[in-house]
């Protein structure tokens, strides 16, 4: 990169906080999809909204492509850098600005983390809903980009429900306000639109959550099974009975045995396993649970523990949460999707992936959020054993085709990002992709903020598909996976 | 068979018959603007073909469902083809296993809702009116106070067909909840007004319809009080379905109902009791006389005349807006119907429509006590004297961009707004 442009940077954000040698920047080359690599050209480091602006400004005057990274956990490749381009990391714009108990609203900045909001107003007896497994440390600006998830999204909802407002900093530069913290901002919701655009319509720089009251009782209920259509017959039965669950999630065997391996969770060896879990009034939380157990038994439970204190609903959420990470303990490599199926459809794409697993000869652990159908399936192979990498890569394409003739998704929380912009055309035709582009080309008629996310675009120069790899910063046992 | 026209001269003919062209009349008007035809595409495509065709004659269109709202908005430009969803009503699919259900534009949500009854299902959206078509509250964000538990059309809402102007009918987001993959148009046109593309069919989530009810409706005669009530219930750890105030002149009522089991419900409304110990009254309500409690909440305002203003605030600034509008009230009788939890609602202006704009005014000049002061009906007059969607924003360029890359030609709404 020109000196010249480098210089301006510091003069932004101060020489320490814009890296440039080759070393420096291998900590930005990929996110939480280390498959995926790409050397940015700079990293700039603002501590300010002001600084990002003018960042971005210097970027829009210079054409040069810049691409917004939170804290490097996304699972699409979201923040790999541009070639060429600048990451405006944004760790450091990471303070909560605003706790307003009265008006159960929270104004922070993109890089404060997702469980930090929560922590802040816990002793109030509040907490911020969506819950992604990795919300100890993703960051807010990362889930508006990516319009996160997690287990209890099945009651509460994703985080476009949350976000009330976002100060953004646009392609050009310009600032603006979308959404307001006073709800009904009149004309097109703009905010849900950014929400889960996944960094290509602007940069979030402060955003205005909603804060939820903790309800007044939760209880959770671990069910074991000897199949997992039998796990899904209860699923059914639950939701058909006229209840939602704050969380229902399943685990298959695989899965099991590398949650037992990683974390102890204590889960009974057995083929599947059924969390469910209630909130909400005590009264009604009682008579719903009830029946919730009554279902499980009825379908045919081998085994049912209900937690009886908070200490053993962490236990059991410890389990489920780790099990991405845990799939490294019992194979060498990995890969996740994140495909989504109509619910009823569950038992008959799960099957389909059984038989995949059997022809390919890859062991595929499942955990999913089985309330909304959505699958992440772990996909084991070994890197050291020719093919196998590629292998992995066509049989998670082919779960996404079973998902999508489903007439589900190709992504349910982890985003398209560079990962799965080609299976896009799977989804939509390119009428409806043109559409959305009419879009990305109001606010960024340049093309400049990352640029080849979501649409599908021939591959990038050097880019090599395939499966999970560790990170460098895993290697070298700094940080865990979630 | 109407003669067909050097209306619309570049459309197709067989797709102007097709879609029962005719002209307008007065029963058509919007706003006091009668239009010069009226069309009632019976597919989405031929929906498509007419913007595609009212863009390239440079025809002003504004669509139409169940036309329960077409009086938002600023006053209408002349207005060349209503376009009308009457004939896109059908329910396409209830997939009842996955709480989903796909639908068409015009299909009113009264209609959708017996039919999602079959299966113990609704679409939980209450709005004011009975001819309101989904594509209508998906286009003005419309809500009722079940909006205190599920949020409004757009929080539903997870897959649309929209029809452009260039004639293509595209897709976004899909019929699983959890989906995302794309830009969310469907969002994008929550609250658009019809003035980026025609809404043709939409996916939403549903919820199982609640097994039991009960409503309790608190009065009373001193405002402190109301607002201590209000903050107590707000801080507590109750769940009711709806949370709404009623305020005219000096007494105020708190409407709160809760959904659940019945053992749930009576343990809520007892809890309930102990907050609202103030009450001048504390009333329970079930069943036809339950409904009747809510229909006069969301309908008694459209009813009655006068302007209607929506407008929303921070939750605990309530006692500034009931004092704000307690000032206002001196002027002309002035009635307010809100979702307290959310700080939203709607007020009601009476009396010398000279004076509504003055008071539509007064709310505005109070930023740090209401926001986003949206006019939803007044008579010409009225509207006249302001702009019912309030002072520009600083997204109006990128509003603007939005518009021109949906609507290049700038055929929709007829400058109704918002964009």
């Amino acid at each position: 990169m020109d000196q010249r442009l480098l210089d301006e940077l510091a003069g932004i954000c101060g020489a320490e906080a814009v890296l440039h040698e080759p070393l420096q920047l291998l900590t930005y080359e990929c996110d939480a999809l280390p498959h995926l690599r790409s050397l940015p050209a700079a990293v700039v480091l603002p501590s300010s909204a002001s600084q990002v602006q003018a960042v971005v400004r210097v970027c829009h005057r210079a054409g040069i492509p810049f691409v917004a990274r939170g804290h490097g956990t996304g699972l699409s490749g979201g923040a790999l850098p541009a070639k060429d381009g600048v990451v405006i990391a944004l760790s450091r714009l990471n303070r909560i600005l605003d706790v307003d108990i009265a008006n159960r609203r929270v104004t922070v900045e993109p890089g404060v983390t997702n469980l930090e909001i929560t922590k802040a107003v816990a002793p109030h007896g509040y907490y911020y809903a969506p819950d992604p497994s990795s919300q100890q440390v993703c960051s807010i600006g990362g889930n508006v980009a990516e319009n996160s998830g997690g287990a209890h999204c099945l009651k509460y909802g994703f985080t476009v429900h949350h976000v009330l407002a976002l100060e953004v900093v646009l392609p050009d530069g310009e600032v603006a306000n979308i959404g307001s913290p006073v709800v009904d901002t009149p004309g097109p919701d703009l905010l849900g639109l950014f929400v889960g655009s996944e960094g290509t319509l602007g940069i979030a720089t402060k955003i205005v959550v909603r804060i939820l009251r903790k309800p007044e009782s939760v209880q959770t209920l671990l069910a074991a099974f000897d199949s997992i259509d039998a796990g899904g017959e209860a699923v059914s039965a639950i939701i058909g009975a006229g209840i939602i669950p704050a969380a229902v999630e399943m685990m298959d065997s695989l899965a099991i045995q590398a949650a037992e391996a990683a974390v102890h969770p204590n889960f009974p060896p057995s083929d599947t396993i059924l969390i469910v879990e209630l909130d909400g009034p005590a009264a009604e939380v009682r008579s719903l649970f009830q029946i919730v157990e009554e279902t499980c038994r009825r379908v045919g439970a081998t085994k049912i523990e209900i937690a009886p204190d908070d200490q053993q609903r962490a236990r059991i959420w410890r389990g489920r949460k780790a099990a991405f990470a845990a799939m490294g303990r019992v194979s060498p490599n990995y890969y996740v999707q994140d495909g989504v199926v109509p619910r009823t459809k569950l038992p008959e794409v799960l099957g389909k992936v059984r038989d995949l697993s059997i022809r390919s000869g890859l062991r595929i652990g499942n955990v999913f959020h089985a309330g909304d159908g959505n699958l992440h399936p772990l996909i084991c192979y070994d890197e050291r054993v020719p093919g196998e990498s590629d292998r992995a890569v066509e049989v998670a394409g082919e779960i996404l085709r079973y998902c999508v003739e489903a007439g589900g998704s190709i992504t349910g929380e982890h985003g398209v990002g560079a990962d799965k912009a080609e299976y896009m055309s799977q989804m939509f035709t390119a009428e409806d992709l043109d559409a959305m582009q009419r879009v990305r080309l109001a606010f960024d008629p340049r093309n400049l903020c990352n640029p080849r996310k979501i649409f599908p675009t021939p591959r990038l120069c050097g880019e090599v598909p395939g499966p999970y790899r560790a990170h460098p910063v895993e290697t070298a046992g700094l940080a865990e996976r979630f | 068979m109407p003669s067909v026209p050097s209306f619309l001269p570049s459309c197709d003919p067989v797709i102007l018959r097709s879609s029962a062209l005719r002209e307008g009349t007065p029963l058509d008007a919007i706003d006091g603007v009668q239009p010069g035809h009226v069309a009632e595409p019976a597919s989405p495509q031929a929906l498509a073909e007419l913007l595609a065709g009212a863009a390239r004659d440079g025809a002003s269109v504004v669509l139409r469902g169940g036309g329960t709202k077409l009086g938002w908005g600023r006053q209408p430009k002349p207005v060349d083809l209503v376009i009308s969803t009457r004939r896109l009503n059908r329910v396409l699919t209830h997939a009842y296993g996955d709480l989903t259900a796909t639908v068409e534009a015009g299909t009113p949500i009264r209609a959708l809702n017996q039919e999602l009854r079959r299966h113990g299902q609704w679409l939980p959206i209450d709005a004011p009116f009975d001819e309101a078509t989904v594509g209508g509250v998906i286009a003005t964000n419309d809500s009722g106070p079940l909006r205190h538990r599920h949020g409004t059309p757009r929080d539903l809402l997870i897959g649309v067909h929209l029809a452009m102007t260039d004639g293509r009918v595209v897709k976004a987001g899909g019929t699983v909840v959890k989906n995302v993959a794309g830009y969310d148009l469907g969002k994008l046109v929550s609250g658009s007004h019809g003035s980026l593309a025609a809404i043709v069919d939409a996916t939403f989530k549903l919820a199982p319809l609640p097994g039991a009810s009960t409503t309790v409706v608190a009065a009373f005669h001193e405002p402190g009080a109301l607002v201590r009530a209000v903050s107590a219930v707000s801080a507590s750890q109750l769940e009711p379905t709806a949370f709404d105030l009623h305020v005219v002149a000096a007494l105020g009522k708190i409407l709160i109902q809760f959904s659940s089991t019945p053992a749930a419900i009576d343990a809520q409304v007892e809890e309930l009791r102990r907050w609202l110990v103030t009450a001048d009254s504390f009333e329970l309500v079930t069943g036809p006389a339950e409904a009747d409690v809510w229909r006069g909440q969301t309908r008694g305002m459209w009813e009655s005349p006068g302007s209607i203003v929506r407008a929303s605030w921070l939750p605990a600034n309530l006692p500034a807006v009931l004092s704000l509008l307690t000032e206002m009230a001196g002027e002309q009788p002035i009635q307010l119907a809100a979702r307290a939890g959310v700080g939203a609602g709607l007020i009601r202006i009476e009396g010398n429509s000279s004076a509504h704009a003055a008071a539509i005014e007064g709310l505005r000049a109070r930023p740090g006590v209401v926001g986003h002061v949206v006019v939803l009906r007044a008579e010409a007059a009225v509207k006249q004297q302001i702009d019912v969607w309030g002072g520009p924003s600083d997204h109006e360029a990128l509003l603007g961009a939005v518009k021109r890359a949906f609507d290049p030609a700038g055929i929709l709404n007829a400058g109704r707004g918002p964009v």
